[in-house]
């Protein structure tokens, strides 16, 4: 039994509660979808696979005020007094920290700087032999620093001659795959790739090249230096808590602080990202919760405005389930046309957003998954009011209201 | 052709129990034309929800058609309702926001007729009452009279075995009263059943057969025009 003809010419002829709800769920469906494919590019982003074993690794900086001592050598007596814990399994000092958020960037090229060629942005750290076991990340082509390639200095004009690279940053400047072996530059410094490292994450993952990072076996110690640890799985914790007294038993004329886990480096980075997404599925939360309660609230009102209607319909004959059917038949078609309104509005404020705020193309399975979801939501929304609507009796029809 | 034997309506609340009705009985044979008076509160209105199926009893028997009501399941009433009876409100109850044809058109829905047959009825349905040319009219341009006429042509379109009638001229003047009196008199003729509920003893004396309810009973049972024979005899 279709009524959709007469559902529809009714909806015609008293329209404006009808209008104002699809226009809610328009508005619901464009900002729902947008905001959960925007909700879901952050869950990948926090997800994501960085190639550091983030829990077993923490820093922490030393800052030396004592000026009886020759750093770069002290340096050497505390990198061995950590490695030789049983719970450290590897640690070095690092001119930078992944995760963090800050560092040293430059752009490394196929030629020598003034010469123009292509030249990739990269993200370094100035780390000894020790690097890759210290950060755990998986060498998969070529070889380790040896330690006569370490370049430990005081003097700036002397440069190290080979590096160790992401394998993005090898594929970038070498698209063909044959980038083992070759020299690259970084600034006027020709740097020998001896090593690739699987995958590598740079201090920026919201970098345009968050992947592109280089080691460079070269150590000029300076009185503030950062030191990155290693540790067995579950043992972390313990050796923060004791670094500071075992480092201050090595040298005590300066201070250890900034003992952070890389976890926790990284939720500080992406702090933000954590509190837009949380705003983000609140907002949709409620906008989905209003909207359901728009429907919900509309058809009750219909139904309070109908009730005699309603009777007289069971009267000349509607089943209950007939009753129920116009309800759903109803709803079904406003939020038709509102969810045809609503993919229209997501595609374009998916544009919107992409050309004002970088943010990805929207694909059509978001604005398909919202409009199922909201269609569906709304039915939950009108049963329970046409329930009740299809419980009227029908004797109401001959008593006067 | 519709029977109720011994039918008692209670409604019930915490505090008082009433009685709608009690021990009704009443048989009804084909093609009569029966009009229903007593005061107000007496259950008029109870008794034609009942025969309309559209609250139930309390005890009793009731058949239509041979078919024990008391039996039936919602689903079933509503069934019965559809096929075998046709109703007629005092306030109409077109729907508002329906076209005469439409609203016409609801309880053949219902029945699931076929489109061409239900635009066949409709249209014939609509020229017995004499508004056809007006079918696309929404109910609210029309005066209260014609709506009402388009209220029997939805009662007669499902070609029922009753009209059960709800004060059917109560909020119509004299002249449209009279009007929708003479419709139902044609109809009566043409062979429906027709039960009618009124308070107008005017419109009860052209009802052949009129009863009577108080407090719930028939009070009066009168073959009207018997009645009017014996009063004229008296008076002569």
């Amino acid at each position: 039994m279709l009524e959709i003809k007469p559902i529809f010419h009714a909806l015609c002829r008293s329209k404006v509660g009808a209008i104002l709800l699809l226009i809610q769920i328009a508005i619901t469906t464009a900002i729902v979808s947008n905001a959960a494919f925007i909700i879901q590019d952050r869950v990948a982003f926090l997800n994501q696979d960085t190639g550091y074993p983030e829990h077993d690794i923490f820093k922490f900086n030393v800052m030396t005020f004592g000026q009886d001592v020759d750093i770069n050598q002290q340096i050497e007596l505390d990198e061995t007094m950590l490695r030789s814990l049983p719970e450290v399994i590897d640690a070095a000092m690092s001119s930078s920290i992944p995760l963090s958020g800050g560092g040293s960037a430059s752009d490394f090229s196929l030629k020598p700087a003034p010469q123009e060629g292509l030249s990739v942005r990269t993200a370094y750290f100035f780390i000894d032999d020790h690097g890759i076991n210290t950060y755990g990340v998986n060498l998969v082509m070529g070889r380790n620093f040896s330690e006569d390639e370490v370049l430990v200095t005081n003097n700036v004009d002397k440069r190290p001659s080979v590096t160790i690279v992401s394998q993005t940053l090898l594929n970038e400047l070498f698209p063909k795959g044959n980038g083992l072996g070759q020299t690259i530059y970084f600034g006027e410094t020709p740097l020998k790739v001896i090593g690739v490292v699987e995958k590598m994450m740079s201090p920026w993952l919201k970098d345009s090249r968050p992947d592109n990072l280089a080691f460079i076996p070269y150590i000029n110690a300076k009185s503030l230096a950062q030191f990155v640890v290693r540790t067995k799985p579950d043992q972390r914790d313990a050796v923060m808590k004791e670094v500071e007294n075992l480092m201050l038993k090595n040298y005590s004329k300066r201070v250890i602080n900034n003992i952070k886990g890389l976890d926790e480096l990284k939720n500080q980075y992406v702090a933000a990202d954590k509190l837009m997404m949380r705003m983000l599925i609140v907002l949709i939360t409620i906008l989905v919760l209003v909207t359901a309660l728009g429907i919900f609230g509309l058809t009750l009102f219909n139904i309070s405005k109908r009730t005699k209607q309603i009777g007289t319909r069971r009267a000349l004959g509607a089943r209950k389930s007939a009753i129920i059917y116009y309800f759903l038949v109803e709803n079904a078609m406003i939020c038709g046309v509102g969810l045809i309104l609503g993919c229209i509005a997501a595609l374009l404020l998916g544009q919107l957003l992409m050309q004002h705020f970088s943010i990805a193309a929207l694909p059509p399975s978001y604005i398909a998954g919202t409009a199922i979801m909201v269609f569906v939501m709304s039915l939950l929304a009108v049963f329970g009011p046409a329930k009740r609507a299809a419980n009227i009796s029908p004797s109401i029809a001959t008593r006067t209201i | 052709m519709l029977k109720m034997n011994n039918i008692s309506k209670l409604y019930q609340t915490e505090m008082v129990q009433t009685h709608a009705l009690r021990d009704f009985n009443l048989h009804v044979d084909e093609g009569e034309f029966i009009a229903v008076t007593g005061p107000s509160g007496s259950g008029k209105t109870t008794f034609l929800n009942i025969a309309g199926m559209l609250e139930p009893f309390s005890s009793g028997e009731y058949l239509l058609d041979g078919i024990d009501v008391g039996k039936l399941n919602d689903n079933q009433r509503a069934d019965c309702r559809n096929q075998k009876i046709g109703f007629i409100f005092q306030g109409f109850n077109l729907i508002p926001d329906l076209n005469l044809y439409e609203n016409i058109e609801v309880p053949l829905r219902y029945r699931g007729i076929k489109a061409s047959e239900r635009k066949r009825r409709i249209e014939q349905c609509l020229e017995q009452v004499g508004l056809a040319s007006r079918a696309k009219h929404l109910p609210q341009q029309l005066s209260g009279g014609q709506q009402q006429r388009v209220a029997i042509a939805r009662a007669l379109a499902g070609e029922p075995r009753f009209l059960l009638a709800d004060e059917p001229t109560g909020n119509l003047d004299s002249l449209m009263a009279r009007q929708v009196m003479e419709l139902l008199e044609q109809i009566n003729r043409d062979g429906a059943t027709i039960i009618m509920v009124t308070h107008d003893p005017e419109l009860a004396r052209r009802a052949p057969r009129n009863i009577q309810v108080v407090d719930g009973q028939l009070a009066d049972f009168t073959l009207y025009q018997g009645a009017q024979n014996l009063k004229n005899v008296a008076g002569a």
